[in-house]
């Protein structure tokens, strides 16, 4: 009898002794490190200013952007689905490009990484943005973009030239979208618990300069020594800070809507 | 030599045949079958314009248990055909979801396969099946239960949990299912069982402890996740006379998941209960905190996914139509509740007991979130950033945040021979965007009501009659809302119910019922649920067939939960044991 209880014991101790890991709260990130080219991820975070958990999501993908570089992840807050419907005091964040990639899905958050597998469900949870972001980076970039943006005060009129230069020769129909982002909007926002109302709202879309599908950039065989150019203008909406505004610029394969490269600039 | 072959053999044979019917005298099964079926229709009325291409749910099982002495072993079979409205489309599929075997002897037990067990009030450990949920964490590993000496019970198992119908073998590792072992020891310390001198003693002691550990798998690529998290919970029940007290505490190391957002703090629950009881008289008083106490053995899971532990509620269980429209979910990232509960019935024979007595119950119940403080996390304070500690929780505050509260008074009164009448009213106060997570909506405040009248006919023949209402304080008819948030409003305002049921004992049952929202702000959500049930009944087996609409809801058991959306149709369940 006292066999088996020993017995039990030494068991449930060694269990007990194995059966914990403690993590260093100091060091709970793993090193990442994107082994090829200089690609850049577009995460489109589709979020609501209702939206209870949406901060906590939108904290997940800067905790990313943060761990991996802010020129290699880009965030743009796309506020559309029910929960960002304008109510009271709540922001209208709302756009019709934003309606349009949004897609009737019928949830915040919900996020796309370079609009993966747009055909079906292209959104993604926040617990499982990780892996995919990790993937898109690894990939092979395929074109460079510079872009040139001249803003005039007075008639709050922006101008914005992209430059795309292939870094191979390859062949394809190819589109780029220019957004407007404003961020550091202060206003209202649902948090667990009630309400923040001085939440600072981060990359927040704003709307294209051409399009929600943007405009053709190469249709067909391209090659290294190519540079294909698109211009589009806006006039900035007197409620907009300026100061805070940036152009987000990316090019897409049409077919598949995978995104390529993804640059942002300050308008001023 | 031939004539001795003979007369072995036969001697043998009669053996056999004897220790066979031996053996067979000693066997029983036992089983039992349920299909529940739901063949749905458009109703535009309520707002059901597709049926997204599924016309009917079917949800079945069959299950046989055989006994032999010391021996048992059972089979349960599952069939989602597909699955009904409202149940995790994981569930679709069809296969033997479960089975074991088991000896015991009394002084050692041990089964292998499919394992439902529960450690102390389950705060480290708790495998079930809940039909009603589409729920069932059962854990597919093997168990030892020894019982060294009187009143001492040890426990050791592990395994890996059922998740829907996703292999077991480790070799199915991926992104989606990264399901890790669970392994657990539990001991139990009976003292008016073990100590001869406490054998009748009005004294009752218990003791008990757990430690339960999941061995995971380390698949994220931007957090450390620990392989092994473990949880260790202790408990002591004591009693004297008519007093009862009990306690469990556990506490979690840290265990980062997509639950509580990837934070790294460790976890926490206490309950502990009061309670006396005499005859025509019984109060219960308990006290419950969790804080960041989901323990799942996939640290990916949502809902209500491989939990190995289970967090008891500690709220009234309503069970009429109304009043369980707005019931509890157990919050495992944080709550405070206390729950008193009185009961007293009147003496018969007195005024106000009349003849037969009369039962009256108390029950206030309400639950709170915990205070979170914030952390420095790399320079900067935050409260659940994913990779941080995620914030401190002084373990006796109270956050002003209600999620919960439910005061509800109840009289159960036997008029005469053949009245019988049951009432209670309810106050209530439900968080729901917090509890249903629809953001932005206005908490439920409400006055509920029920009458459940039973007229016995004669012996055989019974009418039974149940009205409710339920009445918001604030959001009802000419409440003004936003035009983009009227979804949010889909089951709000006032409600009514009236039912009426016609027993013919014991097989038939015929009833009607509607159920109407008419206080909804949003006049188009005005709607009448009107259903009829036919049920039969022969000895064991149960055919009910009704037809008509339900509304959205919750159905929750013992603090889990899962919604339910409206549908219109027939409905058939038939069910059978043996």
């Amino acid at each position: 009898m006292k066999r088996l209880s020993l017995i039990f014991a030494t068991a449930a101790l060694m269990l007990f002794a194995m059966g914990c890991d403690k993590i260093d709260i100091n060091n709970t990130h793993k090193p990442f490190e994107p082994v090829a080219g200089q690609k850049a991820v577009l995460i489109k975070d589709f979020t609501g200013a209702r939206c209870v958990n949406c901060p906590a999501a939108a904290e997940t993908a800067h905790e990313l952007q943060h761990l991996l570089g802010e020129d290699r992840i880009f965030i743009l807050s796309v506020h559309a689905g029910f929960l960002a419907q304008p109510i009271g005091n709540f922001p209208d964040f709302l756009t019709e490009e934003g309606t349009i990639w949004y897609n009737n899905h019928d949830s915040n958050p919900l996020f796309s990484v370079d609009h993966v597998d747009l055909t079906e469900g292209y959104t993604l949870n926040v617990e499982q943005i990780d892996a995919p972001v990790a993937a898109a980076l690894n990939e092979v970039q395929l074109f460079d973009i510079t872009t040139t943006t001249t803003y005039d005060e007075a008639s709050r009129r922006l101008n914005v030239e992209n430059n795309f230069y292939p870094t191979g020769d390859g062949d394809g129909k190819y589109y780029a979208t220019v957004c407007l982002v404003e961020d550091s909007i202060v206003g209202w926002q649902t948090i667990p618990g009630g309400v923040d109302r001085e939440y600072v709202f981060r990359n927040v879309f704003r709307g294209t300069l051409n399009g929600a599908d943007g405009q053709l950039v190469s249709n067909g065989p391209y090659y290294m020594e190519d540079v294909f150019t698109t211009t589009s203008s806006i006039e900035i909406d007197s409620t907009y800070n300026a100061d805070h505004c940036y152009v987000l610029t990316y090019i897409y394969n049409y077919e598949s809507g995978k995104i390529m490269h993804t640059v942002m600039e300050k308008i001023k | 030599m031939r004539k001795y072959l003979l007369i072995t053999v036969a001697l043998a044979l009669f053996s056999f045949r004897a220790s066979a019917q031996s053996f067979l005298e000693n066997s029983q099964v036992n089983g039992s079958f349920q299909t529940d079926a739901q063949y749905y229709v458009l109703d535009k009325g309520i707002g059901i314009d597709d049926l997204l291409g599924k016309k009917m749910g079917i949800n079945g099982f069959g299950k046989v248990n055989y006994t032999n002495g010391n021996f048992s072993a059972g089979v349960r079979f599952e069939a989602f055909l597909p699955e009904m409205n409202g149940f995790r489309s994981e569930l679709k599929g069809v296969g033997l979801a479960n089975f074991f075997a088991t000896y015991d002897n009394g002084f050692i037990g041990m089964t292998v396969g499919d394992i439902y067990d529960q450690f102390g009030c389950g705060f480290v450990f708790r495998t079930y099946e809940e039909w009603s949920l589409g729920m069932d964490n059962a854990l597919r590993g093997a168990r030892v239960v020894i019982r060294p000496t009187k009143g001492v019970t040890l426990k050791g198992l592990y395994g890996r949990q059922r998740y829907y119908w996703a292999p077991y073998l480790e070799r199915d590792f991926n992104d989606d299912d990264t399901r890790g072992i669970v392994r657990g020891v539990d001991a139990e310390w009976d003292l008016n069982q073990s100590i001869p001198a406490l054998n009748d003693s009005k004294f009752r002691m218990s003791l008990g402890g757990s430690f339960v550990s999941k061995k995971q798998y380390d698949m994220s690529i931007f957090y450390y996740i620990p392989e092994n998290v473990g949880a260790a919970a202790g408990r002591l029940n004591l009693g004297y006379g008519n007093w009862s007290f009990s306690t469990e505490y556990a506490y979690k190391i840290n265990d980062p998941s997509a639950i509580n957002n990837f934070i790294y703090k460790e976890g926490q629950a206490l309950m502990a209960s009061l309670s006396y009881s005499q005859k025509g008289f019984g109060a219960v008083l308990q006290v419950k905190r969790v804080d960041n106490m989901s323990f799942k053995s996939m640290y990916t899971g949502k809902q209500n996914d491989l939990d190995i532990n289970f967090i008891p509620p500690i709220n009234y269980t309503h069970t009429h139509s109304l009043p369980s429209m707005y019931t509890y979910s157990t919050q495992p990232n944080g709550e405070m509740a206390a729950q008193l509960q009185v009961n007293y019935t009147i003496p018969k024979g007195t005024a106000l007991g009349g003849k037969y007595g009369t039962k009256l119950a108390f029950n206030m119940s309400q639950v709170n979130d915990i205070v979170r403080d914030s952390v420095m996390d790399n320079g900067r304070m935050v409260i659940s950033r994913p990779g941080s500690l995620g914030y401190t929780s002084r373990f006796f505050a109270v956050s002003n945040h209600r999620f919960f509260r439910d005061i509800n008074f109840e009289i159960d009164k036997r008029i005469s021979k053949d009245w019988h009448i049951t009432a209670q009213y309810i106050n209530l106060y439900y968080d729901i965007e917090t509890i249903e997570g629809h953001a932005g909506a206005p908490v439920v405040k409400a006055n509920i009501g029920f009458l459940d009248l039973t007229y016995k006919i004669n012996k055989k023949q019974s009418l039974r009659l149940e009205l409710q209402g339920l009445w918001e304080n604030e959001v009802h008819a000419g409440y003004e809302y936003e035009e983009s948030e009227k979804k949010d409003y889909q089951k709000r305002g006032d409600w009514a119910f009236a039912l009426l049921e016609y027993t013919i004992t014991p097989h038939w049952s015929f009833s009607i019922a509607d159920k109407w929202n008419y206080g909804n702000p949003v006049e188009e959500y005005r709607d009448h649920y009107f259903t009829g049930t036919v049920s039969y009944i022969h000895e064991a087996t149960r055919i009910m067939l009704s037809a008509g609409r339900q509304s959205e809801g919750v159905v929750c058991v013992g603090g889990v939960c899962r919604t339910v959306p409206a549908s219109s149709g027939v409905t058939l369940t038939v069910s059978t044991s043996f």
